[in-house]
């Protein structure tokens, strides 16, 4: 699966989270750049990635400071 | 098809973004640069898949804002950023991590190995691998889960507290208590490290005898216990920050 993910740094949370198939890497792939350019004709600073997994779950274990805060990220499973 | 860019061009590109204020061309431009590693990047990531059985997690294009702070942070041309696309494995301790190294060394026919175990990068231990395939270099990170944690709590504490922290900078609390797990981290994984090669040389010489057997599973249940502990300590040290 292709994830799309806006990420606001400053506040360590995600935004919006869309998800795609893996057919689907052409069309993420211009979400991704319409959503740069939205957010930069707006002046807004965030973090947008793409990225692909198998699964949501592999995802969230490879990448989990996008999904959880600090207490969480500290409190988790090795 | 797009037009091939050409390393000026790139460059140049690179020059704006280190300055800031990226006009939407620039924007248009780095998402073609980008999606110039596409044929390598899947190439890489699936022959991951297919050839070594692995799961690794892919991320074909770096987002502008890390490769605007990269640009910034090192004195690097935009042609020289080598993770611009690439690839993330974890894996459960050092003997598999370097076993998965030697893997993807014998998969792809051009790679180079950076090893930040023994000399880390303001704390961060991994292993890179970077695949140069159709003239663009694609990045495996290859971690063990200690090491992972260690980087996403890194990585965490620079988005919300400091993004300086993450390479040197920022909190000197907060360096120090990243240092501290580093080395907690390195410490209990030397001692893992340490205890298979004792298991492999004994191995070799003979067949286990029941009494060495019973000392190594002593040794593999207190250092189980000290690999928890360790854990243990290293979420109540951050918990106080």
């Amino acid at each position: 699966m292709i994830f799309l993910i806006e990420y606001d740094r400053n506040r360590g949370q995600i935004v919006t989270f869309e998800k795609f198939d893996d057919s689907e890497r052409e069309k993420a792939e211009e979400f991704r750049l319409e959503m740069e350019l939205n957010l930069n004709r707006l002046g807004i600073e965030r973090e947008v990635v793409l990225l692909e997994a198998e699964t949501e779950e592999a995802l969230r274990r490879t990448h989990r400071r996008y999904f959880e805060d600090l207490t969480e990220l500290v409190n988790a499973p090795s | 098809m797009a037009k091939e860019m050409s390393k000026t061009q790139i460059d140049r590109l690179g020059d704006r973004l280190r300055k800031g204020n990226i006009s939407e061309d620039d924007l248009r431009l780095l998402d073609q640069y980008r999606r110039s590693f596409t044929e390598a990047y899947e190439f890489v990531v699936g022959a991951i898949r297919k050839e070594l059985a692995l799961e690794p997690t892919g991320r074909p294009a770096k987002s502008t804002t890390s490769i605007s702070d990269k640009l910034r942070r090192e004195s690097i041309r935009l042609t020289q950023i080598q993770d611009i696309a690439g690839c993330r494995l974890i894996v459960g301790d050092m003997a598999e991590q370097d076993s998965v190294v030697q893997s993807l060394k014998g998969l792809f026919e051009h790679t180079t190995v950076i090893d930040r175990r023994e000399r880390p990068s303001h704390g961060y231990r991994a292993v890179h691998v970077v695949v140069t395939h159709l003239g663009k270099l694609i990045e495996i990170q290859v971690r063990t889960s200690l090491q992972h944690l260690w980087a996403e709590l890194s990585e965490k504490y620079s988005d919300v507290v400091d993004p300086a922290i993450k390479y040197g900078g920022g909190s000197k609390d907060a360096q120090e208590l990243l240092e501290k797990a580093s080395k907690l981290v390195n410490s209990e994984e030397s001692n893992e490290r340490g205890l298979t090669e004792i298991l492999i040389l004994s191995s070799t010489k003979d067949n286990l005898s029941d009494d060495l057997k019973r000392q190594i599973e002593e040794v593999q249940g207190v250092q189980d216990s000290t690999r928890q502990a360790t854990l243990n300590l290293l979420r109540k040290l951050i918990e106080r920050v």
